[in-house]
């Protein structure tokens, strides 16, 4: 062995570890592209019973997007009852998305008996993901400080959660987003979480650790993007990101409908107007 | 009264369509319409433009002029181009630039509303929601020289059509599926 070695070049050496990269770098990328594909079509198990409680994360991403968010939930009838926990996540800074959480909530988030609930809802804050006219050369280190910001309110490990005890988990159920950056860091950091929860129950079922119980629990993380109304022809970047992140992709316009990130994935729906 | 509200946008300057709106010609085709009012969200850059002409002797053609640069909220100004007779308010006209939320807060109002996209402005979406929504009969798209003609068609599109809209359910129906409920 230690003749092999030595007889190895240093070019030789180069070239073994220039191959190893390589095949390292296509395996991860297989394995990415299996799990996102895997992951978009399965379709989970109907495993929710009705009036159990909900978790919503909603992304507020700032003024006009966090406009069409809470106008779409104002129309959609939305009820508190069914969805029983609220995140909102903003941006630092945005004061402005924070306060209109604050009114949407006085005024639809309250039971229809009269009685407010102080714990009912949580709004937490995240550092910008890029800020306006901020270098692109800077911009991937503030992303990374906003992707890790948004894991920890993933997994509820956020300074200002409370969830309260009656929820089995942390993870949210259910994530809705409509850009800009920091949406495509919850959903990518959701998609995150179950590839590693579902590799861990692989593991522990292999093990015979668990049984398949471990896998008949409620679907969690699951995330709905809806694209903005502004956007007839083309998606945003946020739109072109997320195409194979999220699980329900919903456009405004006829001729968004239909796409989709590769062959075999989800394709978009057109879903009318919502903002109006 | 019967108001034309513009608005320019509060980021973007959009001096173009302000020199036009405060053009005599402009003034004259409200005047000939019917409007008495006129009310201009000028923007950030628009101040000095707006002062000048209030300052000058230029004619106002009976119209009672006022502007701003910029406040939180403009629902208020936009809800005084609805009709309601019991303000002694008449269908009135809103002319923006093609700002979303502009656009949107217009539509939901069901009033006649002229979008004039901003040429200066890179984002070409812009220009592709005009053209959409002009060719979905929500809206005229127009250009910034031709908007005095655009009041005539804006005036005789079916607004109403809007507010009639039944509800979507879309939303909460995928809602309701992504969260796998048992029934």
């Amino acid at each position: 062995m230690s003749f092999f070695l030595a007889s190895l070049s240093f070019w030789d050496l180069l070239l073994w570890c220039v191959a190893l990269a390589i095949t390292l770098g296509v395996g991860i990328l297989i394995v990415l592209f299996l799990s996102l594909t895997i992951s978009q079509n399965i379709i989970p198990p109907k495993r929710r019973s009705r009036g159990s409680p909900t978790h919503l994360l909603v992304v507020l991403g700032s003024g006009g997007h966090t406009a069409e968010m809470l106008y779409m939930l104002e129309h959609m009838n939305f009820d508190p009852q069914i969805y029983t926990y609220r995140t909102y996540l903003v941006s630092s800074g945005d004061n402005f998305s924070a306060d209109k959480a604050k009114d949407f909530e006085a005024q639809y988030g309250q039971n229809s008996q009269g009685y407010a609930h102080n714990n009912n809802y949580t709004i937490v804050t995240v550092p910008r993901a890029r800020r306006v006219h901020q270098s692109y050369l800077t911009a991937p280190f503030s992303t990374l400080q906003c992707f890790w910001a948004c894991l920890n309110v993933l997994c509820g490990r956020h300074p200002d959660q409370k969830l309260p005890k009656e929820y089995s988990s942390f993870y949210p159920d259910l994530i809705l987003a409509n850009g800009p950056a920091t949406a495509v860091c919850v959903v990518a950091g959701a998609k995150l979480i179950r590839f590693f929860l579902c590799l861990a129950k692989c593991v522990a079922l292999c093990l015979g650790l668990r049984t398949l119980s471990s896998f008949t629990s409620a679907p969690k993380l699951r995330a709905i993007y809806i694209e903005s109304w502004a956007r007839v022809s083309s998606l945003s970047t946020s739109g072109v990101l997320l195409l194979p992140l999220a699980d329900r992709f919903l456009v405004q316009w006829p001729a968004q409908a239909g796409r989709r990130a590769w062959w075999g994935m989800k394709r978009t729906e057109y879903a009318g107007w919502l903002v109006i | 009264m019967k108001l034309c509200f513009v608005t320019v946008g509060a980021t973007a300057s959009f001096l173009k369509l302000l020199e036009q709106i405060l053009s005599s010609q402009f003034l004259e085709t409200l005047s000939k319409r019917g409007y008495t009012h006129l009310l201009i969200q000028y923007g950030k850059d628009g101040q000095q433009v707006f002062q000048n002409f209030i300052d000058s002797d230029q004619p106002h053609h009976g119209l009672t002029l006022g502007g701003f640069d910029f406040q939180p909220s403009i629902d208020a100004q936009m809800m005084m181009t609805v009709e309601r007779e019991a303000l002694n308010q008449e269908r009135g006209l809103i002319i923006c630039h093609a700002g979303t939320g502009t656009v949107l807060a217009g539509l939901r109002l069901g009033v006649p509303l002229i979008v004039v996209p901003n040429p200066d402005l890179a984002d070409n979406h812009q220009q592709e929601l005009a053209d959409e929504l002009e060719a979905g009969n929500y809206v005229i798209s127009s250009s910034v020289n031709d908007v005095g003609n655009a009041i005539s068609r804006a005036e005789t599109q079916k607004a109403e059509v809007l507010s009639m809209r039944p509800g979507n359910t879309t939303l909460a129906e995928s809602m309701s599926d992504e969260l796998s409920f048992l029934d």
